[in-house]
């Protein structure tokens, strides 16, 4: 492994960098896939740009519309006090990557452009409708996370783009998040399956107005199961209608088999995962309400 | 290849190396500075074992550049012990036969180091939580939390 490093210290230089080295060009974030995959011969970058010295891009700004900096760790997601309430499906998937070492590295932003289907914070952002914006020599670009997750480690950002955030709109009242992930262990483990959800209730607490639900580890990107969200949608919230929603969802997924589970695991887990993400939303709208 | 110069503060000291830019912490503690007590094993942020403190916080070395090091404080495992005593997380550790092979104990004192700093109150769900990331092929991990609490409880009982 050798490369020229570069340490940029504003966006503007950092985009001059990423547009004069394009695919031969890494942007260095935490480092804690990216100096892996160097390790391993899988990527050769030819030039490691350090995100380090460029300012701003460690923040979380939630007055409003929330917005979290590229560069933001998971660390400071768990620890982030905006995320503990009704957002708390962020916290949830933040403390279950890797152990506390990677996670006072690793980034928001190199989470999200890694792309693995199983990124633990990912399918909250999913169900929070979030963007992402992307900064290139022609300006700065914001697409839909949903639409930019393209394959396993494949995003529609160009190589000469920076990712700079991600932001999403604040909740609506009556409205909460909640994950969930199986593993075969409870820390240090890849998801076998995660799940997010985010529910908006009416002001009884009973009926569905707005379901989001987003599968991990069961398809080649992060999913979101729209009909299962369609069929929640102007429901009254009952044991069965969250049953039937798992069903759905696990007939919506691709999963494949592998070394940490079988395919037709994956889906039952689906099936399992959902209903308890959605009555932990249930829950959670109720109790925050009260 | 290029070599960068960095000025790095390890345990208090303050080291200028030269070095390449490809080479991690780890490499320079071990091969450099000849800090062997920080240790190497996964090389993929996996066991733990290379864990050392930047600003107070647990990383492994192993996946982090030196380059990305300057302008921070390393903390190793050589700088726990202060005026050859013993920092009281070492000395838990002996008392409590916590330590086994050793390879791991360097990356789960400065873990649980990082963890007691931010939780003077630890439980035990807590301390177990916060040593995930370091693993024990001994299977020592009981006596190691005994270790951990133990520490909390003595300061505790001191304040």
């Amino acid at each position: 492994m050798s490369f020229e490093y570069h340490e940029p210290t504003s966006l503007a230089e950092a985009v001059d960098l990423g547009t004069r080295f394009g695919d031969d060009g890494r942007f260095l974030a935490g480092g804690t896939d990216l100096i892996i995959q160097m390790h391993r011969g899988k990527l050769r970058p030819g030039h490691v740009m350090s995100l380090h010295r460029v300012p701003g891009l460690d923040v979380i700004d939630a007055n409003g519309a929330v917005r979290v900096g590229a560069l933001v760790t998971h660390r400071a997601l768990e620890r982030f006090v905006g995320f503990q309430g009704r957002l708390r499906a962020l916290v949830e998937g933040a403390e279950v990557v890797g152990g506390h070492q990677v996670r006072n590295v690793g980034t928001i932003g190199g989470n999200i452009v890694n792309a693995s289907p199983a990124a633990d914070v990912v399918p909250a952002l999913l169900t929070l409708d979030a963007s992402v914006t992307c900064l290139g020599p022609d300006g700065e670009r914001t697409l839909p996370l949903e639409g930019f997750l393209v394959g396993p480690g494949r995003t529609a950002r160009r190589p000469d783009e920076l990712l700079t955030g991600v932001r999403f709109a604040g909740l609506a009242p009556h409205s909460a998040t909640a994950f969930l992930k199986a593993g075969r262990r409870r820390a240090m483990e890849i998801s076998v399956v995660c799940v997010a959800a985010r529910l908006t209730l009416d002001a009884g607490g009973e009926r569905c107005l707005e379901a989001r639900l987003a599968l991990g580890a069961v398809g080649p990107r992060t999913l979101r199961a729209h009909e299962a969200e369609g069929f929640l949608e102007h429901r009254t919230l009952t044991t069965e209608t969250l049953r039937e929603a798992g069903r759905l969802a696990a007939a919506c997924c691709q999963p494949i088999s592998d070394v940490r589970a079988s395919a037709r695991y994956r889906q039952l887990l689906v099936a399992t995962l959902v209903p308890r993400v959605l009555a932990r939303c249930v829950a959670r709208v109720r109790e925050l309400v009260s | 290849m290029s070599q960068l110069a960095l000025i790095l503060t390890i345990n208090g000291e303050r080291h200028e190396i030269l070095t390449e830019p490809h080479r991690t912490l780890l490499d320079v503690l071990r091969t450099d500075l000849g800090l062997t007590g920080t240790k190497e094993n996964c090389l993929e942020a996996e066991c733990g074992v290379c864990t050392v403190l930047l600003d107070g916080e647990a990383v492994n070395a192993c996946i982090l550049l030196a380059a990305q090091c300057p302008g921070r404080d390393v903390l190793t495992i050589e700088g726990l012990a202060c005026d050859g005593e013993l920092h009281p997380l070492q000395r838990a550790f002996i008392d409590h036969g916590a330590v086994q092979c050793g390879y791991c104990i360097p990356g789960m004192i400065l873990s649980a180091h990082a963890y007691l700093e931010a939780h003077p109150s630890p439980t035990d769900a807590g301390v177990r939580a916060a040593l995930a990331g370091n693993l024990c092929r001994c299977t020592g991990y009981q006596k190691i939390a005994e270790a951990v609490l133990a520490v909390a409880r003595d300061r505790a009982a001191r304040e």
